[in-house]
């Protein structure tokens, strides 16, 4: 009798915690973003010609403003999404696309940025434009970026604001990561959208 | 299979689906929607120093846009900005600080020293509330349109054709709020108790509690 009362209440509250284990909800690491519209669709110039973000409609775009002198965050970052990329696996690499806005036009030419960018991973591509769309498009994603006096070895820097950002397969902004955000937490992220 | 382990699992499925339509109607902890991110901008402010989105980081930023020679009563917008900072200390803040910052939609007119004798005018403490805009007009229509989604256009005359708008912004540039309309409640009522909601929440962004308010956003279950 006392069985019959003591065992199927352990059995509901293991099995409690197992569902709570399995159906619990996706903890993002970066921020997550419920955009009621579509992010902003901008045009910029790269290697192979004019660039927008509705070309990759259906993919998981990743964008990252960044210039080629860029000292130490700008190659950190990139070298893990590249890192989370190949963790991934080449299947679901496929399905996202990197994409490195310039902030540089003046010394990241489309050529050299696609050099720069593909060191990173095959992938990758770099964009930029005239001086007046980068302002644009970096003030609708969020990005400051100011130049600074950098030494003779260096040239002048760019601060900038070093978020990597997330856009949906349709095209909405879905997620805002830190910077310093790990390879796994990246591909941990991806992986999870990419099976939405 | 067992009869106990069926009910079990029977048991587990109801109890989830319970506590998720629980948590969605009973909303025990309600929170304001990530919708976009705010806007970057470099402006010029009423001491003629530059006022970037980028040093308000951190902060919770109350952002609205006029002129200073909109005709009075303007859709009482320095009215609702000063009650607001009036009745700061109604809400627990948890030691975020607040920002108020009114963006002019007429940089030719409204110059740093318009904007600095309007700011007196106001009695403004320009510690907390700014006064900005710059002449770059495109980037101002960037800015102001596109990013703040806030519709003005120059009349020709003098005149300026905006709508009236209130965007609060989060300590991440992440708008969290807009107040475009007129309520039963005051756009002053609803912005002090949205900024309550924020600090709660950034006091809970550690740990399990974290977990409950990501649920929230999850459910949706978003502050009226």
């Amino acid at each position: 009798m006392k069985l019959k009362v003591v065992l199927p209440i352990v059995v509901v509250m293991l099995g409690l915690a197992v569902g709570v284990y399995f159906f619990r909800p996706h903890t993002f690491h970066g921020t997550v973003i419920q955009s009621p519209e579509p992010s902003f669709d901008f045009k910029l110039t790269g290697k192979d010609g004019d660039v927008s973000l509705n070309d990759y409609r259906g993919k998981l775009v990743l964008i990252y403003f960044g210039y080629t002198f860029c000292p130490d965050i700008c190659p950190a970052t990139l070298a893990n999404v590249g890192q989370a990329l190949r963790n991934l696996g080449e299947d679901k690499a496929s399905e996202v696309q990197t994409i490195m806005i310039s902030l540089d036009p003046e010394r990241d030419t489309p050529q050299k940025l696609a050099e720069y960018v593909t060191h990173f991973h095959p992938s990758f591509i770099g964009i930029t434009g005239t001086e007046q769309d980068i302002a644009q498009v970096t003030s609708l994603y969020g990005i400051f970026y100011q130049v600074q006096p950098g030494s003779d070895a260096t040239g002048y820097l760019i601060d900038h604001t070093a978020t990597l950002l997330v856009i949906d397969r349709e095209g909405y902004l879905k997620l805002v990561f830190p910077f310093g955000v790990t390879v796994d937490e990246i591909a941990d992220d991806l992986e999870y959208m990419l099976r939405q | 299979m067992n009869k106990y382990l069926l009910n079990g699992i029977y048991g587990i499925l109801g109890l989830i689906v319970i506590s998720a339509v629980a948590f969605k109607v009973f909303q025990p902890i309600q929170v304001l929607p990530r919708m976009q991110l705010s806007p970057a901008f470099n402006l010029t402010d009423q001491d003629n120093e530059q006022l970037t989105s980028e040093e308000l980081r951190g902060k919770f930023i109350l952002y609205t846009f006029t002129y200073t020679n909109c005709p009075e009563p303007c859709y009482n917008i320095d009215e609702t900005m000063q009650e607001v900072q009036a009745r700061l200390n109604e809400v627990d803040l948890g030691g975020v600080d607040v920002s108020f910052v009114t963006i002019s939609i007429d940089p030719d007119r409204d110059t740093p020293e318009v904007l600095n004798a309007y700011a007196k005018s106001l009695g403004a403490d320009v510690s907390r509330w700014q006064f900005a805009s710059t002449t770059n007009k495109t980037l101002l229509k960037t800015i102001i349109s596109s990013g703040f989604e806030t519709y003005y256009e120059d009349k020709g005359n003098g005149d300026f054709a905006f709508d009236p708008a209130y965007v609060l912004v989060d300590g991440w540039g992440i708008v969290r709020a807009e107040y475009r309309y007129q309520t039963e409640v005051s756009s002053a009522d609803r912005i002090l108790r949205h900024l309550g909601v924020l600090a709660e929440e950034v006091q809970n962004s550690d740990g399990t509690s974290k977990l409950a308010y990501e649920a929230a956003h999850l459910f949706l279950c978003y502050a009226p």
